[in-house]
């Protein structure tokens, strides 16, 4: 299956793919002759993605695009934006969606091509976060979404990456490293991750198993 | 390592101090002091009286018993330290002074005069051109010039005094620029040392059809790799000829210089100074505005500021990458037109 990746590193999309693969259980390819698709963080990936989906649509063999994006200190999202008109302008996941939905409708159809598949991930409230499953149980949407409340918790955005990489600074090279290997183990038993990112990993997940 | 520089009646700098960290990345606009500030620290090394008369302040040339200064606060081994160096002019005379070490250091104090001069001295303002980056050189020459001439003669002997470093060198060249995966050497019959690189198919490229951006890549690694660097140096927009997605490994490179520690790089630390224009680099500091210096000119003069110390912050840059929100003006350092 041919995936494209919209991520902000080369180290995320290597982690972000093997999370991808284990949750479809198979290997995917990149797409054809084209180079990986890069953003600059939030909110340019907003601003590129209506972009990204039409290319891919009209000018490549993707059969489907994934995106994951850092919640950073927007709010986490919650259940309750999964229903109708229930969908929050602050959550990024509900802003990508939004984008997603809207592009697809805007989409011709072009003969043999099936409709593009995504799948949207909010990672909250950094991918460093992702890669602590089975390591530090304190760290999960919940705890994020208390500190988002004012309450003193035990993690910050830049401690997350020193306990993941050793230091706040990693190259990218080390960034790689140390994501490769936290997305295979964190990938052998996803209902560690599912539970403790049951909205940001969890409708990532379900957009992945309906395709 | 320096904590800062005060700059007193040199060129643009009439009454201004740049704050420095083991790594510093200084972003203005034209003409607002940056390369004014390194060229002032490469000065206060050894001041020379016979340039003095372009160095003074333009509004103050006519003054009298004028003094142009460079002071140079130091942390080293946990003592106060701070050298002076410049120019006095008295009664339409010169005299350069410095640099003279101050502080109170007890016993240690030669060893840390000695230690302060060396790193003084040692002080490189890079600014790479890819005809001296390609050059051939004429063997042993075993220093990289401010402009990338003799890296052919640095990077031969690398390979032979230090294979695992070459090694460690030409990986990291892979990482950066796949299409190669090795750096060779050749000798012309005039006994000059050339280098190519060869691609992953098999061919070689000599460094003089090699695009800017790779040699400017090559030379950025091989300073990070390099055994000896000087202890402090300046790279003049690093971003030059390089793709932004390649700005990462730029940063990491840098990186590696600053905190060998954490490249498991047993070498001393250096001390880097980058200056840029490109919101694209910046980007990648938005994690630490300690080490963001931003270069103000206005009708006061020139001035610094250190990104992190302005006032909320946060609440400037919020989701917005660096970049864009220096550019659109309100942290300062663009041009006052357009």
């Amino acid at each position: 299956m041919r995936v494209a990746v919209l991520s902000e590193s080369s180290a995320d999309e290597a982690a972000i793919r093997i999370l991808l693969e284990g949750i479809l259980g198979k290997a995917t390819q990149e797409i054809s002759r084209h180079p990986s698709l890069r953003s600059r963080g939030w909110p340019t990936v907003v601003r590129i993605l209506p972009m990204v989906i039409k290319w891919l649509h009209y000018q490549t063999d993707a059969e489907a695009l994934v995106i994951v994006a850092d919640s950073d200190d927007s709010p986490v999202h919650e259940s309750a934006h999964e229903s109708a008109g229930g969908e929050s302008s602050k959550c990024r996941l509900c802003q990508l969606r939004g984008v997603v939905n809207l592009e697809r409708l805007r989409l011709s159809s072009v003969p043999g091509r099936a409709p593009l598949k995504t799948a949207v991930g909010l990672a909250v409230p950094a991918i460093e976060a992702w890669y602590l499953c089975g390591v530090d149980p304190h760290v999960n949407e919940a705890t994020w979404a208390r500190r988002l409340q004012s309450e003193r918790i035990s993690f910050t955005r830049n401690s997350l990456k020193t306990q993941v990489y050793g230091t706040d600074r990693p190259s990218l090279q080390t960034e790689t490293r140390h994501a490769v290997e936290a997305a295979r183990r964190v990938s052998n038993d996803l209902s560690v991750i599912e539970q403790l990112f049951p909205n940001g990993f969890g409708s990532f997940a379900r957009d992945v198993r309906s395709w | 390592m320096i904590k800062s520089v005060e700059f007193k009646n040199f060129k643009a700098l009439v009454d201004a101090t740049l704050p420095l960290n083991r790594f510093t990345l200084i972003v203005g606009p034209n003409g607002s002091g940056k390369s004014t500030a390194m060229q002032g620290i490469k000065m206060a090394r050894d001041p020379d009286a016979s340039r003095s008369d372009t160095l003074i302040t333009a509004s103050l040339r006519n003054a009298n018993d004028i003094t142009i200064e460079i002071v140079i606060d130091w942390e080293a081994h946990d003592f106060t330290i701070f050298t002076r160096s410049g120019w006095r002019y008295v009664n339409g005379r010169l005299n350069a002074f410095g640099p003279e070490v101050h502080g109170d250091t007890g016993s240690a104090s030669s060893e840390i005069t000695r230690e302060i001069n060396n790193a003084l001295k040692s002080f490189q303002i890079y600014s790479f051109d890819p005809k001296s980056l390609a050059a051939p050189v004429q063997l042993p020459k075993m220093t990289l010039w401010p402009d990338g001439l003799y890296l052919a003669g640095v990077l031969d002997n690398l390979r032979d005094q230090d294979p695992e470093r070459f090694e460690a060198l030409n990986e990291e060249l892979s990482r950066w620029l796949p299409e190669f995966n090795r750096i060779l050497f050749k000798t012309s019959h005039d006994g000059l040392r050339s280098i190519l690189l060869r691609t992953r198919s098999g061919h070689s490229i000599e460094a003089s059809d090699l695009s800017h951006g790779t040699l400017f890549a090559l030379g950025f690694i091989t300073l990070a790799y390099l055994p000896n660097p000087p202890a402090i140096v300046c790279f003049e927009e690093p971003e030059r000829g390089i793709h932004p997605r390649l700005l990462r490994d730029v940063r990491d490179a840098m990186y590696r210089l600053c905190y060998p520690e954490q490249y498991s790089d047993k070498r001393s630390p250096v001390q880097v100074i980058a200056t840029t224009h490109s919101p694209y680099f910046l980007d990648l500091y938005k994690d630490h505005p300690e080490e963001v210096v931003i270069a103000h000119k206005d009708a006061e003069g020139v001035h610094f500021e250190r990104l992190s110390e302005k006032p909320n912050l946060d609440e400037f840059l919020q989701d917005a990458p660096l970049g864009e929100v220096w550019y659109s003006g309100i942290l300062g350092g663009v041009p006052s037109q357009p």
